[in-house]
């Protein structure tokens, strides 16, 4: 079956009426949370992974989807209105939305970037389409040793690239490897670091640390340095909509936004944040107003919204064709997979076509509501931050707790929501960055399998890790990746 | 914020000042190291079957932390400096506010203790308002109402979607 038949099933699937439901409600959700400040796309999915016992995977990852691309809808509006952004993602766009809002032209920001995050969701689910097939096609072919190589360029790059220096993103990355290793060995039974706790042996559950690290920590952080002073929002009511000018202006960044933020997402680390800054500066660089930037230029808002809606996509490339998270996000879709039994890969796509294709296909549907949801309706979604702060937050701290504690009503899970949550505020006070402790403690049991397996096959001989040319390109890559900065400043220092 | 706020907090020396040497981290994540490490020494490192065992991972992550916490105080000593990062409702730069802090704090530790013996609703509730109470909210009386019907609700709402939650208030036992 080609990909377009396979698609049109995957519509069959997305288009019957409980799912359009579950698309909905997740697009309404992950508006919401993309407006409200202290919880994400993440934190949401991991609260709501446990309804995934009462849950049809199709309807859970359809449902899951929406919030995905909603909360890059919903993060724009705050970012425009109020200056501030609700997402990683969202700062670019405040740069000049919120100037164009301060200006009058708020309607016209909020436009562009629905506008925009439509086209380039769009766009790069059309490249979702056909790119994941055939990376699946050539995953057939992985050994463990191309996997393992896989982890370890993922482990490399996300601490480099993430966060303000290597040492602190390589301290979060192995945090989470080492509470990774927490538990009972697959392979052998053999029972690691539980300290005689009879609880710890079915290891640490990733929603236990993602709730604290993000929830928590962002709480006890919070609550610490509140700024209780509230923004001032910008009035929209009864402002001109995007003009013919404002359009000519708009479609080329939003082309280049997708080209940047589509492939960027699929890249472990890059996350949300590098593509819509490349974005932003790539449109300071080529646009006809320079004068404007800085003061409302609205290629600031079409690229960067664009980028990262893109890149949102992205992340699902190497998601459902490697079973390769490259964000917290996706490291939280993986862990909605495995309470299902499955396993991301190219055999999910041979073995269980229906709902991938199912969920491809309601990232159309998806962003279809979406444009509607937020384009004529913003007004009422922005009613959403008259929440008093205070309730807001002692909200969150109330879904955090049932999330841990309906897991498996245990009071160890409690007190390591107490640990990592302290764990989490002291990151943010230090500046460590959080998403790699995430990536380390959902892929290192993964690149532990694969490095066993991978040795065993080849009788101990560690040659084996580079004996195929893939696995020897990728090794290298990662080697390089932590070497080079250091060559190159003892290069600049001798010169 | 805009971009030339952002550009004179970044490494002005007040920040740099305001923040003592946390030598206590690279410490910590060192005694974490050892602690990884002395355990991976009571498993087997190799396996017949595969060259290396489920000590491998274990020693490797301990190791690591073991270095990373040794390279950090280096990096303190020569001067290396934190700065808290800025989120949606918080300025980084502030001073902390240890009252608010501290009421958070028992607010997340409150439900290790009375999460089993008093239920999840009650627990919920409790912690609701010493939440926001740390966010400054002082009607503590509206809050324990909201709390109850959020925390009520919520355990209805998830015990229908199949959630384990435990009786609502165990005293009563219901």
């Amino acid at each position: 079956m080609g990909t377009f038949e396979l698609l049109l099933h995957g519509f069959g699937v997305a288009l019957q009426p409980t799912n359009l439901m579950w698309a909905l409600v997740g697009s309404v959700l992950g508006t919401a949370i993309g407006i409200l400040p202290g919880i994400g796309p993440a934190l949401t999915i991991a609260l709501l992974l446990p309804v995934t016992t009462a849950l049809a995977p199709t309807s859970a990852f359809i449902m899951f989807a929406g919030i995905l691309y909603g909360a890059m809808y919903g993060g724009s509006t705050t970012s425009i209105l109020l200056n501030t952004p609700g997402e990683a993602g969202s700062m670019m766009t405040a740069l000049e939305g919120n100037k164009m809002a301060r200006a009058g032209r708020g309607a016209a920001a909020l436009a562009t970037a629905a506008i925009g995050s439509f086209v380039a969701g769009t766009i790069a689910t059309l490249c979702l389409t056909f790119a994941a097939p055939a990376v699946a096609e050539l995953a057939f072919y992985f050994k463990p040793t191309d996997y393992f190589a896989i982890t370890a360029l993922a482990f490399c790059s996300v601490a480099v690239v993430m966060g303000t220096s290597r040492t602190r993103g390589f301290i979060s990355l192995f945090l989470g490897i080492a509470i990774g290793v927490i538990g009972i060995d697959s392979m052998t039974g053999q029972a690691r670091l539980t300290f005689g706790n009879m609880q710890l042996l079915r290891g640490i559950a990733l929603t236990v640390v993602l709730v604290s690290l993000f929830a928590v920590g962002e709480i006890l952080y919070v609550a610490s340095r509140y700024r209780s002073t509230p923004g001032v929002m910008a009035p929209i009511k009864g402002q001109l909509w995007m003009t013919r000018q404002d359009f000519a202006r708009s479609w080329k960044p939003w082309l280049r936004g997708t080209a940047i933020g589509f492939p960027m997402g699929a890249l472990p680390g890059s996350g949300s944040e590098i593509p819509t800054m490349l974005s932003y500066t790539l449109e300071r660089k080529l646009t006809k107003y320079p004068e404007e930037f800085g003061k409302g230029a609205i290629e600031g808002v079409a690229g960067p919204e664009a980028a990262n809606n893109a890149a949102a996509a992205g992340i699902l490339v190497p998601l459902l064709t490697l079973g390769l998270p490259t964000s917290a996000t996706a490291a939280v879709l993986l862990a909605a997979f495995q309470n299902y039994g499955l396993q991301p890969g190219p055999f999910l796509f041979t073995s269980n076509p229906a709902l991938i294709w199912g969920l491809i296909a309601s990232l159309y549907v998806g962003n279809v509501m979406l444009l509607v949801l937020n384009l004529p309706l913003v007004g009422i979604w922005v009613q959403l931050l008259r929440i008093p702060r205070p309730q807001l937050y002692a909200g969150i701290l109330v879904f955090a707790m049932i999330g841990v504690w309906g897991l498996a009503g245990s009071w160890v899970d409690l007190t390591i929501m107490l640990v990592v949550g302290l764990a989490g505020y002291i990151m943010r006070v230090y500046d460590f960055p959080i998403a790699p402790v995430l990536i380390g403690l959902i892929l290192g049991p993964m690149a532990e399998t694969q490095l066993r397996t991978a040795l065993a096959a080849g009788q101990g001989n560690p040659m084996v890790l580079v004996s195929t040319p893939l696995s020897a390109i990728l090794i290298t890559l990662a080697v390089l990746l932590l070497a080079l900065p250091i060559l190159l400043k003892r290069l600049r220092a001798t010169a | 914020m805009s971009t030339d706020e952002r550009n004179t907090t970044g490494g002005s020396p007040t920040a740099a000042s305001t923040t003592p040497k946390p030598y206590w981290i690279g410490l910590g994540l060192m005694v974490m190291g050892a602690v990884w490490l002395y355990n991976a020494f009571g498993l087997p490192q190799g396996a017949r079957y595969a060259a290396v065992g489920p000590g491998l991972f274990v020693t490797v992550a301990g190791g690591a932390l073991l270095v990373l916490g040794a390279l950090l105080m280096v990096q303190i000593w020569r001067g290396e400096t934190f700065e808290a990062q800025d989120a949606e409702d918080a300025d980084g730069a502030t001073k902390m506010d240890k009252r608010a802090f501290l009421t958070a704090l028992v607010a997340v530790a409150l439900p290790i203790v009375t999460m089993g013996p008093l239920g999840m609703p009650f627990t919920a509730t409790l912690s609701f308002v010493l939440v926001a109470n740390a966010f400054g909210s002082r009607r503590w009386y509206l809050d324990l109402v909201y709390g109850a019907v959020l925390a009520s609700g919520s355990w209805f709402l998830f015990n229908q979607l199949g959630l384990q939650l435990g009786r609502f208030f165990p005293p009563l036992g219901v």
